[in-house]
């Protein structure tokens, strides 16, 4: 990058606000989704929304990408500097500003990281919901330009669903305000449309977020079958029987080999084909009675052992294998890809067949953790990149089941974002008129296209986005999507 | 047949998607969709009429599965009819905007209407896909039919409140949840503004959950609604503040939310949706007088019923505030949303972006446009 812009950079940031030497550079060369590398020009490490504006027209003055990060934990690429430029990271803007127990909200800043606002009003009696897996380390930002879920989505919605307000940099530097205290829409629902936007439409630089009253009860439940259409028919089961369980996750035999040979061990039955752990969650009383009639449910469909949490601590054993299951896979291969389509809930039981007989065809291991209650599936896929016949194959077994997942009524991404890895996939579900619509909906928001270029839209769509800037690395980034398109690491 | 004060060039009855896109395809005027016209003086005065598009022929459930908990509507079904579906098998869709049941539900999207039930969020929250119909005729979808999705830009957040200016929405699939296994109305009077809201103010720092909670005034009065499990209910109706409390259930608490659906209607002349934090209803409330006012409890959001322009002005240098109703010259001149400054630069552009040449309910839009 010109020693100019540099220069002007560190103007505004300070000379430790900027980092733009090639070695330190390579820390942000892509997010959790290792596979898909694009070193920044430089990174900057915003302190407040002032910076991020000054930074951001200082790249539109040289016609330079730009893009926001926060804690690098995305799944999807969508904070990776696809066509180089300026990242933007978040993480010193880290504090939560205040919290208002009796309007149940909390002013935060983007780099907080998710879990730190329930820390911080838990006390209080409240908590944040959405609680995506690696919420130990994500922050609140990504969560926002992501629309992040979580197992507890099934029953409290996603992001979306719990922001109020926002304060944001647009891609020409402007600061503005979206939504209010009661997220109440005053005109277009503009707020709704930034959430979920994959740091596409505009820079988050405050949020204000909704709390929720902690829930007085909760009972958690495991349950073990000897087959998958068993278990994944009581998903579909508990569903009809009208009860809303605050999370239904699914684990097969390969995900309970994986954790009970790792540090997550969490005592789970080895000899289960497949295992749903369930929660539901609410005022105690009439709590006892919904948890017998899931453990009725779970009986009738031939589970062998349902075993209910009698404190916290057995809770928190039961959750920790599952949270730390996509860990966990290492203790039974070496690498491995995580897939995250989601199917309408009561297909469950033929795409998961499918599933396993694509990977039994390919002569690869597939485990599944998921999100069953959604519908939100997790195929994980197991190989050994040293192995060039495995690496191989990996293209086009992800896109079988993907293929698999769109035709059962589905759609590409539950919870990760498209970003640059499904980009390619888009045309699966949605056809040129509804892509058009959507490029233009983009093209108001960020009409240079110099924010975060290069995600969500296929490749020989990108090419041709109005008054985009450079295009060199598209092409080239085309490519490696097609060539090793779903390999990559997840922490969930 | 009038649509806020115009009367209409022609109206049309499309049956089908197909014939929807092929009629707005080769119409060259203003289009007006319209619904079951219970919404029909919302939003900044209507400018031209050309062509009213009626979608209550587009009255079909393409898809209910139970064991899905999701439902695929065309945009002309009534809410009713989709209730009444939900029913059999025990789920709900949890809206009840206070024109009732019998618009349709593209209606009810399209102007973001809303009622009491709010503690589930509101209409937004319970789109998970949409199909509209643009200005050129051509169909476009955003979101899909399952319950999770991030695939794409989410256009139906976009939709929603849109007041039919950007596209026409065509179809809609929801998520629902299980019917409130029981619910109850409790409605208690107070002696002053002050006095209620000291009890609102324990409700918010107490461990009830409402699923409605309403302060009515001029009356003082405060509705809490609660549905979960029967016991529950019973449990939060034993924990209610102290004040001398009527309990409705059943047909009673139907009737009872009846009587609140008549007292919005009766509102007026000028009706404000004025959105505060909860802890500011009583300073909006003490601060601009209202004759009339329907408080939501939990998220600040007071309907308020003005006698004159000036004072909505006075709300709106302090609050954001919506024209929930108003005869349309007061309308014209306090502009519905009272949007100013780059947010409305953003909202004039997405227009344009969607309809150039201003053929979608010209005038509802942002500033009349």
């Amino acid at each position: 990058m010109h020693t100019e812009v540099i220069r002007k950079l560190q103007e505004i940031m300070g000379k430790d606000g900027v980092v733009a030497d090639e070695t330190q550079l390579l820390v942000y060369e892509c997010d959790a989704l290792s596979v898909f590398k694009h070193r920044p020009d430089a990174v900057v490490f915003a302190r407040n929304a002032k910076q991020v504006s000054e930074v951001i027209k200082v790249a539109n003055q040289y016609s330079i990408p730009f893009l926001p990060r926060g804690s690098g934990t995305g799944l999807s690429g969508g904070a990776m500097a696809a066509e180089g430029g300026i990242i933007i990271e978040m993480q010193r803007m880290n504090k939560i500003l205040s919290i208002d127990v009796e309007n149940r909200t909390a002013v935060v800043q983007p780099g907080v990281v998710n879990l730190h606002i329930t820390q911080a009003t838990a006390p209080l009696g409240l908590y944040y919901a959405p609680d995506p897996s690696s919420q130990m380390a994500c922050s609140i930002g990504g969560n926002v330009a992501e629309n992040a879920g979580g197992p507890h989505c099934l029953k409290y919605g996603m992001t979306t669903n719990h922001i109020l307000e926002i304060e944001a940099v647009l891609p020409d530097g402007e600061i503005i305000r979206l939504g209010n205290s009661a997220g109440e829409a005053v005109g277009l629902d503009l707020l709704g449309a930034v959430v979920g936007s994959e740091g596409t439409f505009a820079i988050v630089t405050e949020i204000v977020v909704r709390l929720l009253p902690k829930p007085p009860g909760v009972k958690t439940l495991l349950a073990a079958f000897h087959s998958v259409e068993a278990c994944s028919q009581t998903v579909s089961d508990v569903i009809s029987a009208g009860i809303m369980p605050a999370a239904l996750e699914f684990m097969d035999d390969k995900a309970i080999e994986a954790v009970e040979a790792s540090v997550y061990k969490a005592g789970y039955p080895r000899d289960a084909r497949a295992a749903l752990l369930i929660e539901v969650d609410g005022f105690r009383e009439g709590l006892e009675e919904t948890s017998d009639a899931i453990v009725e449910i779970c009986r009738k469909n031939q589970a062998y052992e349902v075993r209910v949490a009698k404190n916290d601590q057995e809770r928190a054993q039961l959750w920790l294998g599952r949270k730390g299951a996509f860990g966990a896979m290492g203790r039974i291969s070496p690498d491995m890809v995580v897939m995250d389509a989601v199917i309408p809930r009561t297909q469950l039981p033929g795409v998961l067949t499918e599933i396993y007989r694509i990977a039994d065809r390919y002569g690869l291991a597939v485990a599944n953790v998921f999100h069953a209650g959604d519908g939100n599936l997790h195929p994980l896929i197991l190989f050994d990149s040293r192995r060039q016949e495995q690496v191989d194959k990996i293209l086009d077994m992800g896109g079988d089941i993907m293929k698999v997942c769109v035709a059962a009524g589905g759609a590409l991404s539950g919870e990760h974002g498209i970003g640059i890895e499904k980009k390619e996939f888009m045309d699966l579900v949605f056809n040129d008129v509804d892509l058009d619509v959507m490029m233009q909906v983009k093209n108001v928001f960020n009409p240079r296209g110099l924010l975060n270029p290069s995600k969500i839209f296929p490749t020989r769509r990108s090419c041709t986005e109005i008054g985009k800037g450079s295009t060199t690395n598209t092409e080239e980034i085309g490519k490696r999507v097609e060539a090793v398109l779903l390999r990559g690491n997840g922490d969930r | 047949m009038t649509v806020d004060g115009i009367s209409p060039g022609r109206i049309v009855s499309p049956e089908s998607l197909d014939e929807l896109s092929g009629l707005i395809a080769s119409e060259k005027g203003a289009i007006v969709p319209v619904g079951a016209g219970t919404h029909l003086e919302f939003g900044n005065p209507l400018q031209s009429a050309d062509c009213v598009v009626s979608l209550a022929r587009l009255n079909r459930i393409t898809t209910y599965n139970p064991a899905e908990l999701t439902i695929h509507v065309e945009a002309g079904v009534t809410l009713d009819q989709i209730q009444q579906a939900l029913s059999a098998n025990n789920q709900t869709l949890p809206l009840d905007p206070w024109n009732g049941g019998s618009a349709t539900i593209g209606g009810i999207a399209a102007a973001n209407a809303q009622g009491p039930l709010r503690a589930t969020g509101s209409i937004r929250d319970w789109i998970i896909g949409m199909t509209v119909v643009h200005v050129d005729g051509k169909r476009s979808k955003t979101g899909g039919r399952v319950v999770k999705n991030v695939t794409g830009y989410d256009l139906a957040k976009l939709y929603t409140g849109s007041l039919g200016s950007l596209a026409i929405i065509a179809e809609i699939s929801f998520k629902l949840r299980p019917r409130f296994e029981k619910t109850a109305t409790a409605i208690a009077r107070f002696g002053s503004v002050a006095d209620a809201v000291a009890a609102l103010s324990g409700v918010r720092k107490g461990t009830l959950q409402p699923i409605a909670c309403e302060f009515v005034g001029p009356e003082h009065e405060i509705w809490l609604r609660f549905g979960e499990h029967p016991r529950a209910v019973e449990m939060q109706l034993a924990q209610l503040p102290s004040a001398s409390w009527k309990v409705h259930e059943g047909a009673e608490e139907v009737a009872a939310w009846e009587r609140l659906r008549a007292a919005y209607a009766a509102m007026g002349p000028i009706v404000l949706r004025v959105v505060g934090k909860p802890t500011d209803v009583p300073g909006i409330i003490d601060a601009y007088d209202p004759e009339s006012w329907i408080a939501h409890g939990m998220n600040g959001i007071v309907l308020m019923a003005l006698g004159d322009v000036q004072s909505a002005e006075a709300v709106r240098r302090k609050f954001p505030a919506i024209v929930e109703r108003a005869p349309r010259e007061i309308r014209k001149r306090l502009g519905v949303f009272g949007v100013e400054g780059s947010v409305k630069r953003l909202m004039l552009d997405m227009k344009r972006t969607y309809d150039p040449e201003r053929r979608l309910n010209p005038g509802r839009h942002i500033d009349g446009e």
